[in-house]
């Protein structure tokens, strides 16, 4: 088990240090903070923002229409991660297409499978990693969101925001599984960018498809729509089935990415 | 110490290998001599546990390299055709991930990867990311990265391919003082390089072994002697010890059975085969010596020397390299 877990680490800490050093991932980090700025600003400000609109609500109840009052931090930490979640298809994609189709390209796939290494070890730590870099991706966003919730009165539950992030967390984690499942199919990185984009499109749409699809199957197809579960989240709804459907993407991702390795070498030319 | 009985890998329809056995002892360093596309690589790739076989089985260490398959990965070190390589890590964290994930305990790591570091000459070069090496730094850390570990069993894939003659003739070096402590198998298409290097060499061609022996031997047998098959019925040590002290015989060896084409090979009957000097033809000693040494001579008759549609394929010569030498003994 100390084996296993040190095997992990040391993928791990390989994937993450590459991250690191990569002018790629620090493109995708500097672009992904421009737009959630953007993001910040256009929600509270824009014109279609939450501040115009109180400000009209606002005025309406000192002419003594009776409007309910509205919770600016919430619908600001509800619309700023549901906007994130759709920028997620376009950024993850690009951070999990060289997961393995890197080393199948370099050669070194063969170093880790001719090492006293299980695939699913080298799968988790690469997903580990990756998770890590996003992670850390996120972390100045909270600056936006301190910021906001700093105004709010009475103070937030901090329930909420801390659910609506894990909720991040694991939706990129689902997401990025499955890139990396993608990403062990092919030794072409755009390829696999592409592929990931168009699967997690799909599964983030499923729910509109799943609306044509007649009863049964449909309500089993809008289950499996990620973004329906990551709303649940992000409006503070602690939701167990939400978490397992997560959780079954990302073992699937792991899964699959295993046992593709396993099969590459089965019918290798 | 590695031990392959009968290994056949089928791609699709298309046998990349058929029916390889060989072995080799405990310190010991075999050379796979053979063309381009022999099935060298696929051989090796089996050993290290990168590929099942399709038929046969492979032993490393007494396990079995496709059912214990961890065990064996845990007791070789492979460096394959390309080095498998980072490029974006220093060539010292590169090795300490190797000795990780190869099961080092945390305690022996560093003196291990050190170790590493100074058996291949990389002391300048333990701090510079792998990118900026040249290729035969490359080639280097590709070998430092299978010896981190100590492993008992080394399989090297073409080790000095795309070297200059400099770095080849250090890391030809560099793999005979592993000989001795390692059992390795290194594969190549330069003829020299396994005389250099090697205890004994395998010839492979077209996915099949068609000679092993010690590189002194295969030389002469490719340096023109011409050679006669012979079938006798009788002890073959016996025969072969009779034959060897004929004026003319430079080499007696059994010729395998399966490589018999002729006819069903008998259980009371010895198959050998004898090369000559160049230049001598011993035929009529070697049959009036076995029948009157009392053996039934069945067979006697002249080949070419066998290998030679394999060497007309192997690289041969080695001028540039052999300039280098010569100027360093001078």
């Amino acid at each position: 088990m100390g084996i296993v877990l040190s095997n992990i680490i040391a993928i791990y800490r390989r994937e993450l240090q590459s991250y690191f050093v990569s002018p790629l991932a620090y493109a995708i980090a500097g672009i992904f903070w421009f737009i959630t700025g953007l993001f910040f600003v256009m929600i509270l400000l824009g014109p279609d923002g939450i501040l115009p609109a109180v400000a009209t609500i606002d005025l309406q109840a000192q002419q003594g229409v009776p409007i309910p009052p509205i919770d600016v931090p919430y619908e600001f930490i509800r619309a700023f991660l549901d906007r994130m979640g759709w920028l997620l298809l376009f950024i993850l994609p690009i951070l999990s297409m060289g997961l393995y189709a890197e080393e199948r390209k370099r050669g070194t796939l063969e170093l880790l499978a001719t090492s006293p290494i299980t695939n699913w070890a080298v799968a988790l730590g690469k997903l580990l990693g990756v998770l890590t870099f996003f992670t850390t991706m996120v972390v100045p966003m909270l600056v936006f969101e301190a910021i906001a919730i700093s105004g709010s009165n009475p103070p937030m539950s901090p329930s909420i925001p801390l659910l609506a992030h894990l909720g991040l967390i694991l939706l990129a984690a689902a997401i990025l599984s499955i890139g990396m499942f993608i990403s062990s199919l092919t030794d072409s990185t755009i390829l696999s960018a592409v592929l990931t984009f168009a699967v997690i499109l799909l599964l983030l749409l499923i729910d509109l498809i799943a609306k044509i699809v007649p009863a049964p199957v449909g309500e089993a197809l809008g289950y499996l729509s990620l973004l329906k579960h990551y709303n649940t989240l992000i409006q503070g709804i602690f939701d167990s089935s939400s978490l397992i459907l997560f959780a079954s993407y990302i073992f699937l991702g792991i899964f699959l990415t295993a046992q593709s390795i396993d099969a590459l070498r089965f019918q290798r030319q | 110490m590695i031990e392959v009985e009968h290994l056949s890998k089928i791609y699709g329809s298309t046998p990349a290998i058929t029916d390889v056995t060989f072995s080799v002892e405990p310190g010991e360093i075999l050379g796979l001599l053979g063309p381009n596309g022999a099935g060298k690589t696929t051989t090796m790739r089996i050993l290290a546990g990168y590929l099942p076989a399709t038929n046969g089985n492979a032993r490393i260490a007494g396990y079995d390299v496709h059912e214990n398959s961890l065990a064996v990965r845990q007791r070789i070190g492979y460096l394959p055709e390309t080095p498998p390589l980072y490029p974006d890590m220093t060539v010292e964290g590169f090795l300490h991930f190797v000795a990780r994930i190869k099961g080092v305990s945390a305690g022996d790591r560093t003196n291990k990867v050190v170790a590493a570091i100074k058996r291949c000459n990389l002391e300048d070069k333990q701090r510079v990311i792998i990118r900026k090496l040249s290729k035969g730094y490359r080639q280097r850390v590709g070998i430092a990265q299978a010896i981190v570990h100590d492993p008992p069993a080394i399989i090297l894939d073409e080790p000095t391919v795309g070297l200059d003659p400099r770095q080849i003739i250090e890391v030809r070096n560099l793999i005979k003082s592993l000989g001795g402590t390692h059992t390795i198998i290194l594969s190549t298409h330069i003829l020299p390089e396994v005389s250099m290097t090697c205890n004994r060499v395998a010839i492979i061609n077209r996915g099949k072994v068609v000679a092993t022996n010690t590189p002194e031997n295969l030389m002469t047998q490719l340096t023109g002697g011409s050679g006669y098959e012979i079938e006798i019925e009788g002890e073959a040590a016996l025969a072969k010890q009779v034959l060897q002290n004929i004026a003319g015989v430079s080499l007696v060896e059994s010729i395998p059975t399966a490589g018999m084409h002729t006819h069903q090979p008998q259980a009371d009957r010895a198959y050998l085969r004898v090369i000559s000097q160049p230049g001598k033809e011993p035929g009529r000693d070697i049959a009036t010596t076995l029948v009157r040494a009392g053996f039934g001579l069945h067979e006697l008759r002249r080949v070419n020397a066998t290998l030679e549609d394999v060497f007309l394929q192997l690289t041969t010569e080695e001028k540039h390299l052999e300039a280098v030498t010569e100027g360093e003994a001078a």
